[in-house]
């Protein structure tokens, strides 16, 4: 009897352990002879036999349960093995699009200034003079429009310059207050290592009573926004001119690239040109027969944005679909 | 607009003010300092003075001067042609190293020794002002033989490019900028004194007489001048080279040095140009030209105001009478005109279109003192003049108007004495109100905020304090705004979906258009100045952009291409639409593991599906495309909710040719159609669905979308819907297919029995071959 205890000790395999299973504990195993054999023994004999057989019966049965459990853990564990794969193998790119950069800077803006509580409005690429110069203090002599190339249609009609008209289309059809940006391709005629025929811009306007809108508050929203996109940068306001804001700023932030401390990208000035801003030119309110009303403006251009905040250096790649530079973003 | 440290300083007292100072306060007054760059001579270059200079034996080029440095006599071998006797030059010593790394070293050259270099001006690292070496004067002030030049302020500038804005055109000339600058630091502009040197006793008036016709809004004033040894002094040679202008004439030279200097405009005439004959009296008139210029008139036309001189009445000769004229027409009135009639103009445009100094006495003086003082000319006593009288420009201001606009307190005193600066006259002032006289040479000045940026920006924006707007609150969530969320959202899906965002521009070339069978916009309604060729017109379509970028894309090597671009198109009557399309060339993913290296091309099943991923379910009905990018055999309409919302196809294998594309599938969609909005979940059964094929034989020619028709016609109870799950064709079918289409019939109120399904499918086949003739395989 005490050879089985070592034969499922050293059981190698659940097969073998099965066999030895039968061989103990089946029909015609040696713990049902030992029990046949009682029949035959005296009877004052019969209850030790019958308590030493009991007993090893359940010791035998736990032995076989504690052998069978590890042997099946190892088989487990061989099984596994020969599923072994090398991980490393697997590392992997993702398989999805990816938003356009400078949609993407879009976006951040917008939702920027809609939390701030600012409309969003829009308005159609194909303009007339009046909505995208005259109503913008820009008359047809004025040296200003040397600076916005413009694209004109054979008609007289042009490409907009700016996103201004949506500016004055929504102060025509609304009564102040007014608060809103306005997101949207733009056109010049310019096409250079630094500039592009169509690029994006937001513009951003508010409106309210007279003596109500200064300076300071424009100085405010667009330290606070700069931040906001660019982390922690320096904000810097220059008086400048534009012929629809009076006063007239533009807006650099400290450079991104060597914090300000002079590199190629901002021409040794540690300062980059990010904004143009100012108090709305009261002949602006006039040519939308506004009266008694003070307001501020701003405008910035989204490339410059979007190549600033992910360093990327070649405008006209954002143009062309470039999976080599958009795979970047995903 | 150049300026330079050293110009600023005849106008300004500078002193103790760095070059980088300087360009902070430029920017702050919003004068942008676009670049900054300095001279720096290298030391041991000194002034000398040629005392003896011969030719060289041996070279017929070279000469052999006796040089006084001051301290001694050095014999230079020097190559220029215009060293003679007695000039001053400026010499680079032994042991100099140039600013192209060359140490000056004693040598010989062709056998005779040469201690030194006489420099010309590109050699010591300056503007290349003058041919040859330099022949230095006392207009770059005192100076001895044997001082390093470095030590002179002409000779140790820094050179400052300012990027003015349109409106500030008294800053183009020197004595502007440095008037701002005596606002800003408030310090006094330097006037000139005018040396008198009218010494002729014969009067302007006995040689000229001018005449005009009607108002034409023009000043002038004429100074005659009898020209004699004129000398260009080597300041005013250096400095038309720093401003990177020159002139063919020393009188020009000066002209367009005075007029730098000053921003006056100013011109020098042939005498003998007005002249008839042997009349001593030489006549001007001021007319009309043609073209309605104001313009001066002889015999012919010596000049149009504000915009360019005719060669012909430009001096030529170097002693005799001339007349100088300075010139003033409002910037408004000049560019109007030539709004309405556009001619050639120059550089002087670009002054007067902007604005030049109407104080014409400023520049005619300061070109008289230059002329006067390096010639032995005699000025003509008194001057011929015609004056325009315009009103001064007077506007009223309050503080409370400038605090509220700027959101900030500036005091009383703080406001006049900025202003005044600036030379506006303040005299009428009350206590409540501020009564400012316009100085006539800023033009930009019209409006009381015109008057709060000139506060603004001389107390400098940075030293207002932010403040945030108080606003009553509103709801500013428009339909503009759910546009633009709505397009935000299917961007994001398009991007899950594996679309890479692509943009472009809204031009397209109308010949491309045209060979793939695009309408394009109207010849009358077409840009009329597109930039380049390739970019001639609207694009009607978002395709082509997408072909071309896939094409760029396949070239640098990707075989798996899957870009959307959401966009603006236009119409033959060039009405704006937006529309979302997609294109997907090559292989349905990135080679990988998963894929053992060969991914599969996409079909047209794929692309349908990845579309579907993006917009949603949609039918797909057969069409034929207007263009000719589709191959004819798989293209589709799109529709959605019995509505057309786009187009989907394979490229036509030739347009694959065309872009160097592996297969290709696009889409363009109607962006307005597509759906957007909150869905709303319908009810649904507890009941458990039944699934049930049927295999159908049918002509291979037989359009599923017919055999869709008859099933939905059909009304048949319970089935919710059924697609087609497999299509088999082979040799013992001929001109036939097996088609399976697998029902899924549910009931809200039971689960359905083996009858109901049973009698459902005999519905279905009934009809199919009632309608269609077609029947179970």
């Amino acid at each position: 009897m005490n050879k089985w205890y070592d034969e499922i000790k050293e059981a190698q395999s659940v097969d073998t352990l099965e066999e030895i299973r039968l061989a103990v504990f089946g029909k015609k195993g040696v713990l049902a002879q030992e029990f046949a054999k009682m029949k035959t023994a005296p009877n004052e004999e019969k209850s030790k036999i019958a308590q030493e057989l009991n007993t090893h019966k359940s010791s035998l049965m736990n032995e076989f349960t504690a052998r069978k459990i590890t042997l099946q853990t190892l088989e487990l564990q061989e099984a596994m093995k020969a599923e072994d794969i090398d991980v490393s193998m697997f590392s992997t790119t993702s398989q999805s699009g990816a938003l356009h950069p400078v949609m993407e800077t879009m976006d951040r803006i917008v939702e920027y200034f809609s939390s701030m509580n600012f409309a969003v409005k829009t308005g159609s690429m194909i303009e007339d003079d009046f909505h995208n110069f005259e109503a913008l203090n820009l008359p047809k002599y004025h040296p200003a429009r040397d600076m916005q190339d413009t694209f004109y249609f054979k008609d007289e009609m042009l490409l907009r310059t700016h996103t201004s008209p949506v500016q004055i289309r929504t102060m025509m059809n609304n009564k102040p207050p007014i608060r809103m940006i306005a997101p949207g391709a733009v056109f010049r005629r310019d096409y250079d290592i630094t500039h592009t025929p169509m690029f994006h811009q937001i513009e951003g306007l508010l409106v309210d009573e007279m003596g109500k809108v200064s300076f300071a508050n424009l100085k405010f929203i667009l330290e606070d926004f700069l931040k906001y996109m660019f982390g922690d940068v320096d904000v810097r306001f220059r008086p400048s001119f534009f012929p629809f804001t009076e006063p007239s700023a533009e807006v650099d932030i400290s450079c991104v690239f060597c914090s300000g401390k002079g590199c190629r990208v901002c021409s040794k000035t540690g300062w980059l040109e990010v904004l143009g801003c100012g108090i709305v030119d009261p002949n602006v309110f006039e040519a939308v027969k506004y009266e008694d009303v003070s307001g501020y403006a701003f405008g910035l251009g989204v490339e410059r944005f979007a190549m600033l905040i992910h360093q990327i250096g070649d405008l006209r790649s954002l143009f062309e679909g470039d999976i080599k530079l958009l795979e970047q973003f995903q | 607009m150049i300026v330079t440290k050293s110009w600023l300083q005849e106008w300004i007292d500078l002193s103790g003010i760095s070059t980088e100072d300087l360009a902070k306060t430029l920017n702050t007054i919003g004068l942008e300092v676009e670049a900054i760059s300095s001279y720096d001579v290298p030391k041991k270059i000194i002034f000398g003075r040629v005392v003896e200079c011969e030719k060289h034996p041996d070279a017929d080029k070279l000469n052999v001067c006796k040089v006084d440095i001051g301290s001694s006599i050095r014999q230079i071998v020097c190559g220029a042609s215009n060293v003679r006797e007695g000039i001053d030059v400026v010499v680079a010593t032994i042991g100099a190293v140039m600013p192209g790394g060359m140490e000056i070293k004693p040598v010989q050259l062709r056998g005779v020794d040469s201690e030194g270099m006489i420099c010309s001006a590109k050699e010591i690292g300056l503007s290349d002002c003058q041919d040859g070496i330099m022949e230095i004067d006392s207009s770059i002030g005192k100076y001895k033989l044997g001082d390093e030049v470095s030590s002179n302020p002409v000779f140790s500038d820094d050179i400052i490019e300012i990027e003015l804005t349109a409106n500030r055109g008294d800053c183009l000339s020197i004595r502007g900028v440095a008037r701002d600058l005596s606002a800003a630091y408030d310090r006094p502009l330097k006037e000139k004194t005018i040396t008198d040197k009218d010494d002729k006793r014969v009067g302007i008036g006995r040689i000229l007489t001018l005449t005009h016709e009607n108002d034409l809004n023009v000043n002038l004033r004429y100074k005659a001048v009898d020209l004699k040894n004129l000398t260009l002094p080597f300041v005013i040679k250096l400095r038309l080279a720093q401003i990177e202008d020159k002139r063919d004439t020393d009188i020009d030279a000066i002209m367009l040095y005075a007029t730098h200097s000053s921003g006056v405009i100013l011109r020098a005439y042939n005498y003998d140009f007005f002249r008839e004959g042997d009349d001593a009296l030489a006549k001007i008139s001021l007319s009309e030209d043609k073209n309605g210029y104001a313009s001066i008139m002889s015999k012919e036309k010596a000049s149009t105001i504000g915009i360019i001189q005719e060669d012909i009445s430009r001096i030529t000769y170097n002693e005799g009478t001339i007349l100088i004229e300075a010139s003033y027409i409002p910037p408004e009135i000049i560019s109007r005109k030539m709004l309405d009639c556009k001619i050639e103009s120059g550089p002087m445009y670009y002054r007067t279109s902007r604005g030049s100094e109407p104080e014409l006495n400023q520049g005619l003086n300061f070109c008289l003192d230059m002329i006067g003082g390096n010639s032995e000319s005699a000025i003509f006593g008194g001057n011929i003049e015609l004056c325009d009288n315009c009103e001064d420009k007077v506007i009223t201001i309050t503080k409370k108007e400038i605090d509220d606009i700027i959101g900030a307190v500036i005091t009383k005193v703080k406001i006049t004495k900025l202003l005044k600066n600036l030379g506006f006259d303040m005299r009428k002032s009350s206590a409540d109100n501020f009564v400012i006289t316009v100085p006539r040479f800023r033009h930009d000045i019209s409006h009381k905020q015109d008057i709060v940026e000139e506060i603004v920006r001389l107390i400098g924006i940075d030293n207002i304090p932010s403040k945030a707007f108080v606003f009553e609150e509103d709801n500013r969530l428009g339909s503009d705004y759910e546009a633009y969320k709505k397009r935000s959202d299917y961007r994001h899906k398009a991007v899950y979906s594996g679309f890479f965002e692509s943009i472009h521009f809204v031009f397209d070339e109308k010949k491309t258009l045209e060979k793939y069978g695009f309408e394009t916009i109207g010849e009358d309604l077409d840009v009329l100045n597109p930039i380049v060729k390739t970019l001639d017109t609207l694009r009607p379509t978002l395709l082509t952009g997408l072909l071309k970028a896939a094409s760029n894309n396949s070239k640098n090597g990707y075989t798996s291409i899957k870009l959307f671009e959401v966009g603006s198109l236009f119409s033959p009557l060039r009405e704006e639409s937006v529309k979302m399309s997609f294109l997907f060339s090559g292989d349905r993913e990135k080679e990988s593991l998963s894929n053992s290296g060969k991914p599969t091309k996409v079909d047209f099943a794929y692309f349908a599906q990845k579309i579907s991923d993006v917009i949603g379910e949609f039918e797909l009905s057969e069409l034929t495309t207007a263009h000719k990018l589709s191959h004819i055999y798989q293209s589709a309409k799109v529709i959605i909710n019995g509505e057309s919302v786009g187009e989907m196809f394979r490229v036509h294998p030739s347009v694959e040719d065309d872009y160097d594309l592996d297969v290709t599938y696009m889409c363009e969609l109607d962006f307005e159609k597509l759906p957007y909005g909150l869905k709303v979940a319908s009810k649904t059964s507890k009941y458990q669905a039944s699934f049930k094929d049927l295999s159908l034989i049918m002509p291979q020619s037989m359009s599923y979308e017919s055999v869709k028709n008859v099933i939905t016609s059909a009304n048949v109870d319970n089935l919710v819907r059924f697609y087609a799950v497999d299509k088999y064709v082979d040799e013992s079918l001929a001109e036939n297919m097996s088609l399976s289409i697998r029902f899924v019939l549910q009931s809200d109120t039971k689960t359905l029995e083996e009858e109901d399904i049973t009698s459902a499918m005999e519905t279905i086949l009934e009809s199919l071959k009632g309608e269609l003739g077609i029947g179970l395989r």
